[in-house]
């Protein structure tokens, strides 16, 4: 579980102060789906980046699976984001250099696995996305579709309890957009709980909570999957 | 855990940056091993015990000007001031100076006549003081009685019958057993015999270039010549105060003379090894400056590398690095590329030396100096890597999520 409580995030140059957020609140569940939406520059991004430990934030207290992450350290930090969370990024993020295979395996060598257990989840993660048989190619021969999938089975190998997705199909159009939001919906329907940042209002729809952050606040909390049921049953 | 698998699948398909520092670290650890070689070889030579006690001796040229001169009294003279001189151990009239680069040297052989072996030998003309004026051990035999000193006049070509000879020499002679060589009857201009009557430790020759610069004869000859040297030892600490007193004593003495080139050893020993120190510090400064240039190679590519690759080590941090593992990045990174350099590195300095012992004689490289260098440049390149390896490390994870 996600626990934010008034978190604030200032950034601070020599002239000027920029609060990124402000007295953000918000409780992600274990398993669920939700979607963060807002305008450029609301904070969405500041929002991910301190949930998924890339950042650390000014104020307030932030709980991750029990965890309190204000006591944890640089180190800390990183082994809670090798064992916890995923990430999927807008430009996939691939190292370029390395195929599909080593690319898979990078987290796993930080977390410590053996060859044996590094193998096994490469290449059960790679035919879940249904890449198994490319594992060898490098990234620049895929497609942006490909590639993501290639980042999604990157960040489902670690057995993440939290996938934070950063535009995950932003850079994709949308008959892949849809194919990877697809994917994650199975992701997430098999227990991984999924943040998303989107601008996509009909991707975020999808998803059976939004929140919208405005001007680095929480401003609106929709349950569309409850929504979505009253306009069923009505 | 270490990536090194990952890192040289990465390294494969970058090879062109990697390779140049391969082939730079290479380039220097070939010249480094050899120069390094070269500077210990010349050093070796340096410290080489000359036999002679150095730091309380000196000497000086004698030149006669005065016409009806009888230089055989003007001698026994000088040496009886020099000897009686409060301060002074002995002083001798010797023919040539070791080490000051001009001397007289001839052949020895220990069978008469001609085309036998003869071996080389500087030849140093002094009377009995000899032995204590220069500081020499005599090892086995006697020196010379006062009875044995000749009158050598100019143009001489006989020898007297007894020397003594350096243990080197002794051993050129009689490879066996230099003891041997005491006693025993050798030949000079292919047929004059003469006697080894005692062996010194040391006694260099005056050509520190010469590979037989240890082989050296004492022969009891005093010259009957219008030009000659003085050679004084004194007692420990005295020597500076002594050469301007005694300069001054012996040119007061006589008019008919000249007293000049007051020279010490020392002073001798370093002008004969003025090429060999530049040498040294020439090579010394080829060390240093590729050694620094090398690892300024090193920085240089490896702060290229990690500005190009900021976003992938803020993903790297995102994916759960922790900065210990990014710097070990890093740091095997250079590991693996040294390595590629050192091991051409190490073919080249021995194919390097191999040419120069075939074209200037040296002696081959020993495995010590390629070890040093294989470890020293390792340590060079992974202290280059330090920083920017650090600074990799510092990349904040959240550069992942930003548009570089």
């Amino acid at each position: 579980m996600l626990v934010m409580n008034n978190i604030s995030k200032v950034f601070q140059t020599a002239d000027v102060q920029t609060h990124a957020l402000r007295d953000f609140n918000l409780t992600v569940n274990e398993g669920e789906f939700v979607s963060v939406t807002g305008p450029s520059g609301s904070g969405k991004t500041t929002f991910l980046n301190i949930a998924g430990l890339l950042e650390t934030y000014s104020s307030g207290e932030f709980t991750l699976d029990g965890e309190d992450i204000g006591k944890l350290n640089d180190t800390g930090r990183s082994r809670m984001r090798n064992h916890k969370i995923g990430f999927i990024f807008q430009s996939f993020n691939l190292i370029p250099d390395l195929n599909l295979y080593d690319n898979v395996d990078v987290p796993l060598r930080y977390r410590g696995f053996n060859a044996k257990e590094r193998k096994r989840r490469i290449e059960e993660n790679l035919a879940r996305v249904g890449l198994a048989s490319r594992m060898k190619h490098l990234p620049s021969q895929l497609s942006g579709g490909q590639q993501q999938r290639v980042a999604i089975a990157r960040a489902l190998a670690t057995d993440p309890r939290f996938l934070l997705a950063d535009e995950p199909t932003g850079n994709l159009d949308s008959e892949m957009a849809q194919g990877v939001m697809t994917l994650l919906e199975e992701i997430n329907q098999q227990g991984t709980t999924i943040i998303m940042v989107t601008h996509d209002a009909q991707l975020a729809q999808r998803s059976p909570r939004t929140i919208q952050v405005m001007d680095g606040r929480v401003s609106e909390l929709e349950l569309h999957l409850a929504t979505a049921n009253q306009q069923a049953i009505a | 855990m270490l990536e090194t698998g990952l890192i040289i699948r990465a390294l494969m398909r970058n090879k062109i940056g990697a390779l140049l520092i391969a082939l730079q670290i290479a380039l220097t650890m070939t010249i480094i091993v050899n120069a390094i070689f070269m500077i210990q070889d010349r050093q070796t030579k340096m410290q080489r015990n000359s036999g002679i006690d150095e730091d309380n001796t000196f000497y000086l040229t004698n030149t006669i000007f005065g016409q009806d001169y009888n230089i055989q009294a003007a001698l026994h003279t000088d040496l009886d001031t020099l000897r009686k001189t409060p301060g002074v151990i002995d002083a001798i009239q010797i023919n040539a100076i070791p080490l000051s680069g001009g001397g007289w040297s001839s052949g020895v052989q220990t069978e008469m006549g001609e085309n036998k072996d003869a071996i080389g030998t500087a030849i140093y003309m002094v009377d009995d003081h000899a032995i204590n004026a220069m500081g020499l051990e005599l090892i086995a035999g006697e020196n010379f009685s006062a009875t044995d000193i000749q009158w050598r006049k100019s143009g001489q070509s006989t020898w007297p019958s007894k020397v003594i000879v350096t243990k080197a020499l002794a051993l050129s002679l009689y490879p066996d057993d230099w003891h041997t060589a005491l006693g025993k009857t050798i030949y000079i201009s292919q047929n004059q015999s003469i006697e080894i009557i005692g062996i010194l430790k040391a006694l260099q020759a005056p050509w520190n270039g010469w590979d037989g610069v240890e082989r050296s004869m004492l022969v009891p000859f005093q010259m009957e010549s219008k030009g000659s040297r003085l050679f004084i030892r004194t007692e420990p600490g005295k020597r500076d105060l002594l050469i301007p007193q005694i300069e001054k004593a012996l040119a007061e003495s006589d008019k008919g003379r000249i007293i000049r080139r007051l020279r010490t050893m020392e002073e001798t020993r370093e002008r004969s090894y003025q090429r060999h120190n530049a040498t040294n510090k020439i090579l010394t400064t080829v060390v240093i400056t590729l050694t620094i240039i090398t690892g300024f190679g090193i920085v240089g590519l490896a702060i290229f590398s990690i500005n190009r690759r900021t976003k992938q080590i803020g993903t790297r941090r995102a994916l759960g690095a922790t900065r210990g593992q990014i710097m070990r990045y890093f740091m095997m990174e250079n590991l693996l590329i040294s390595g590629v350099g050192i091991f051409i590195g190490c073919i080249g300095a021995v194919g390097l030396n191999m040419w120069l012992v075939k074209t200037f004689q040296l002696s081959p490289i020993n495995i010590e100096l390629i070890l040093f260098g294989i470890i020293a440049l390792f340590i060079v390149g992974q202290i280059a890597v330090l920083y920017p390896a650090r600074k990799a490390s510092l990349i904040s994870p959240a550069t992942a999520t930003r548009t570089v």
